[in-house]
């Protein structure tokens, strides 16, 4: 298996070249190759979800995702969502709401997250959970991660409304 | 002192932190992705391991052949038992005259049990040669069913131990005369299926041996760091200061996690053996086939009761399937059972009680630990008693309820298997619970609907949580410790020999610390997982972690507290019992100006040490160890579920689902939620989806999560909670909460489908109930009618 593909893309806003074995999973290049080891991984079948990052903005489960796949395409993970210093809102949400406990599935969930409030900001309680189906967590029972989304929401609504108010009174969207 | 003095003092000890709903100190690591768990850890040079495992239930190892997977790129090295002659044994297989060995010998006894190991430098690599190894078999008849296991059909799982691996009976005094004396009677069979915990991190461990010293050091996801470093020591043969166990980031356990695996062993034992670091992660297969399973019990029960729904005496043979071997370092099944036949009364006065309990083996995955343990069974059985009852005499659920619940006044109450219960709020829980659902408004509702074809039901769960037990899954040890060390800066480090796997523990204690020495929150740093830094502890399990190390907590920030005061008191020229802490300071009561800062404290206790008083030590440092006086503290509540079942498709929709939930004090009541919360969608779980299914040769067919369900967003009921605090007689008044919300709703979400379904005269006996199930119901009922 010494067979390797060169292969170059961007994560969290950062350009990589690697080399990579063929049958290379996109979370192990993230978790192996380049020890960005926040994306886990937990069940290889890709029903927990654990593994979600965004590729090109669009919520995948990259345990289901070749790494080859991934070639010449954007890749954002949760150590692409914000810092410490400057929590990007869904973290916020997840802190203030309590939407975690051990915190192993939370980098996969929040990037669902992202994903989802990209497509709909004002999600009802309703569309957060069909959302976040395919996304498992054994420790909250989820009532604190709609909070958390629902938190989230409401803060980057308010963030995009006070630059955009012109433009979005015409859109309609309050 | 002066009242208005004491008056002061009693103010200024109002907590800040204590019950308070703080955000945790945990998240910021968690949330950014730079979290470190097992699979996390980079040691230079790591090498992987993986297994190959039994395909078969049962058979005889004929051959094992190496030779192609020796001649895969990138192994490293190649154990078989030969190679590894480590096993555990725990307490109930010793008895037995059996152990497990790390690499099954000889005889494979479950599918899963691992045979060969192979290490390589990457796990893509170990994988490959995994599927060069070649073993050959000669199939043995797998013991798979427990009733005919006891009997040691069709033979013996280990051929010099007899199948029932554990047997006890118990009898209250009378018990015949008052069963027999009962006007009504009923008989029913309760089964629960297997399930597991699965912590979405999988389990696994790493060994290195330290450069330095020599010593070994092994990272583990694990619940209790000193018991594993104590069980490993032993089934090494090294000394237990040899052994340093860390325990990172755990993401999840839920029992799981309380326990040894062969696969540990074999991973330290390389480690030793070879001088190399290795690492195992467990792949989600490997863990739905070799994690230790839970819930494999039989309850034939017999209830003799009263025409006004007074239950009198209940006999109870309880049967449950270890497995092939006792999970280490303790049984499941014995738990299971044994735990369950203590608490089968669960809330109410029911005087008599005969218990049978039979644990056999089998040619399945040895049976462990998975939140609540005996609970979830225990309330499953004696609510789906109590709901029998009331349907037998055509009465309200409800009632049956109330007329057999505790009153206030029996407490401490001495239930009839001997557990004393403190005082708790059980009448006053299913109150608040009925008030909260509307209970009447809605049992009106329910009969409109059902003429309409719409099947609602109410499922009601009252429980007992039995917490803070002296003996746990966090083994025998009754106590907790912390270390607080103030440090030459004034900000405070604690550690604990608890292992948190998500529940806050580094908030909920430096909450209780914060109060104590009258400090901010983020200048506590609470440490814990690493046997070379953390005091002596059982760890986390069986709910002990906030009532006994909460205690420990309380003990060790009083010490310091006092410490404080003394120093204080001397630099201040003030007596000791004026001088309060608070904001970081302390100072003379009345007198704020008159203050030293815990960090002009802690630089005179440093580094200005002739300005201590005379006899105090130099440095702040204290250790405290807290046991509960009482062997356990009993917490309490009342779930109640609402759903709708769809009598043409068999499908459960979950409408409502309130708590009441009675744990004493309160530390953080967002984490307590939190707690509940995760529990109840667990309990669905365990209720409608989850099962490990066997076929008949003895293969587990449920192997991957899209086999083996869990709950997901769409399908977990939003919850409302309220709370009752009844403080225990401990430290602090806390009681412990993990498992209540897991133990009490199976039983609620059985019971509202039997609800739903009483026009069709069907209960729900067995967990998981599902779809199919159902509508089998539905069909019989609607043949026996027609």
């Amino acid at each position: 298996m010494s067979e390797t593909i060169s292969l170059s893309l961007t994560i969290n806003g950062k350009p990589h070249t690697v080399d990579v074995e063929p049958r290379t999973l996109l979370v192990h290049l993230l978790r192996d190759t380049l020890q960005m080891t926040g994306t886990h991984i937990g069940c290889d079948t890709s029903q927990c979800g654990a593994c979600t990052v965004l590729l090109n903005g669009s919520a995948v489960k990259s345990c289901t995702v070749l790494a080859v796949q991934a070639d010449g395409e954007q890749v954002t993970t949760v150590e692409g969502l914000g810092t410490i210093e400057n929590l990007h809102p869904i973290q916020q949400g997840f802190w203030e709401k309590h939407g975690l406990q051990c915190g192993f599935c939370t980098p996969g969930v929040m990037m669902a997250a992202t994903d989802l409030l990209a497509h709909n900001p004002n999600p009802t309680e309703e569309e957060i959970r069909d959302g976040l189906e395919g996304v498992l967590c054994r420790c909250t029972g989820y009532q604190n991660i709609v909070r958390a989304v629902q938190y989230a929401a409401q803060q980057m609504n308010q963030q995009v409304a006070a630059p955009e108010v012109a433009a979005e009174a015409e859109g309609g969207r309050g | 002192m002066s009242d208005a003095l004491h008056h002061l003092q009693k103010n200024a000890l109002k907590p800040k932190y204590t019950g308070a709903r703080v955000t945790r100190k945990e998240d910021a690591r968690l949330l950014t992705g730079a979290s470190r768990y097992l699979d996390d850890i980079e040691i230079p040079g790591m090498y992987e391991i993986a297994f190959v495992r039994s395909q078969r239930s049962a058979a005889r190892i004929c051959a094992i052949h190496l030779d192609a997977a020796q001649a895969t790129p990138g192994v490293k090295r190649i154990l078989t038992a030969k190679e590894c002659p480590c096993f555990f044994g725990s307490a109930e297989d010793v008895a037995n005259g059996v152990v497990q060995p790390a690499l099954a010998r000889d005889v494979v006894r479950y599918v899963g049990e691992p045979i060969v190991a192979i290490i390589a430098e990457t796990r893509y690599a170990a994988e490959d040669a995994v599927e060069r190894v070649q073993i050959d078999y000669e199939p043995l008849q797998p013991v798979l069913a427990m009733r005919e296991s006891l009997l040691d059909q069709p033979r013996r799982v280990h051929e010099k131990t007899p199948n029932r691996m554990f047997h006890s009976e118990y009898q209250t005094s009378g018990f015949e005369d008052a069963f027999q004396a009962a006007p009504h009677h009923l008989v029913e069979v309760f089964q629960t299926h297997r399930q597991t915990g699965v912590p979405l991190e999988t389990r696994g461990l790493a060994a290195t041996i330290d450069p330095g010293s020599g010593r070994l050091t092994i990272y583990a996801t694990h619940q209790s760091p000193h018991g594993l470093r104590g069980d490993m020591a032993v089934a090494l043969g090294i000394e237990e200061n040899e052994l340093r166990v860390i325990v990172p980031e755990v993401g999840g356990a839920f029992g799981i996690k309380a326990h040894a695996y062969p696969e540990y062993l074999v991973v330290a034992y390389a480690a030793l053996k070879y001088k190399l670091p290795v690492k195992w992660i467990s792949d989600r297969t490997e863990c739905l086939l070799t994690d230790v399973h839970a819930r494999d019990d039989i309850h034939e029960v017999e209830v003799a009761f009263e025409g006004n729904g007074r239950i009198l005496a209940i006999r109870d043979h309880l049967r449950a399937d270890a497995g092939a071997y006792s999970a280490f370092p303790f049984c499941g099944a014995i738990g299971e059972t044994v735990l369950a036949s203590r608490v089968l009364t669960g809330p109410y006065t029911i005087p008599h009680l005969a218990t049978t309990i039979d644990c056999t083996y089998s040619n399945k995955t040895p049976l462990g630990a998975y939140r609540g343990v005996w609970g979830p069974i225990a309330s499953f059985v004696q609510e789906g008693i109590v709901d029998r009852v009331a349907r037998a005499l055509h009465l309200d659920p409800v009632e049956v309820r109330r007329v057999n619940m505790i009153p206030d006044e029996l407490f401490p109450y001495t239930n009839a298997a001997g557990q004393a219960y403190d005082r708790g709020s059980y009448r006053a829980s299913l109150e608040k619970a009925l008030e909260m659902l509307n209970y009447d408004e809605l049992r009106a509702q329910q009969k409109t609907l059902r003429d309409h074809g719409k099947y609602i039901g109410i499922g009601i769960s009252a429980f007992v949580e039995p917490t803070a037990m002296a003996q746990s899954e966090a083994g025998s040890v009754p106590y907790e410790s912390a270390t607080i060390r103030i440090e030459p800066n004034g900000s405070v480090t604690a550690a604990f020999g608890l292992g948190p796997s998500g529940q806050g523990h580094e908030t909920t204690m430096a909450q209780l610390i914060a109060d104590e020495l009258g400090v901010d929150l983020k200048d506590i740093v609470v440490l814990h997982g690493d046997t070379d830094s953390a005091p002596f502890g059982g760890g986390t399990g069986g709910s002990r972690s906030g009532p006994i190390g909460g205690g420990a907590a309380l003990k060790a920030g009083r010490a310091m507290k006092e410490k404080l005061q003394t120093l204080a008191s001397h630099l201040l020229e003030a007596a000791k019992e004026d001088v309060q802490l608070e904001d970081g300071k302390a100072f003379v009561a009345g007198v704020p100006t008159r203050n030293f800062s815990i960090r002009e404290l802690a630089q005179v206790a440093y580094t200005d040490v002739l300005r201590l008083p005379e006899d105090f030590p130099v440095g702040l440092e204290v250790v405290a160890r807290y046991q509960p006086k009482r062997p356990v503290t009993f917490s309490n509540g009342t779930h109640i579920a609402v759903v709708e079942v769809d009598a043409q498709t068999g499908m459960i929709e979950v409408l409502d689902y309130v708590v009441v939930n009675d744990c004493g004090r309160l530390i953080n009541p967002l984490i307590v939620e939190g707690q509940i919360q995760g529990g109840v969608a667990q309990g669905l779980g365990s209720a409608y989806l989850e099962e490990l299914r066997y076929d008949d040769q003895g293969q587990v067919t449920t192997t991957t999560l899209a086999d083996y369900l869990l709950p997901v967003a769409t399908e977990v009921p939003r919850m409302r909670i309220a709370h009752l605090e009844t403080p225990s007689s401990g430290e602090g008044g806390f009681k412990g909460m993990g498992e209540g919300s897991l133990i009490a709703s199976p039983a609620a979400f059985a019971n509202a489908v039997s609800d739903a379904l009483e026009p069709f005269a069907f209960m729900v006996s067995a967990l998981p109930v599902t779809p199919d199930q159902i509508l089998a119901a539905i069909d019989r009922s609607r043949d026996s009618m027609a």
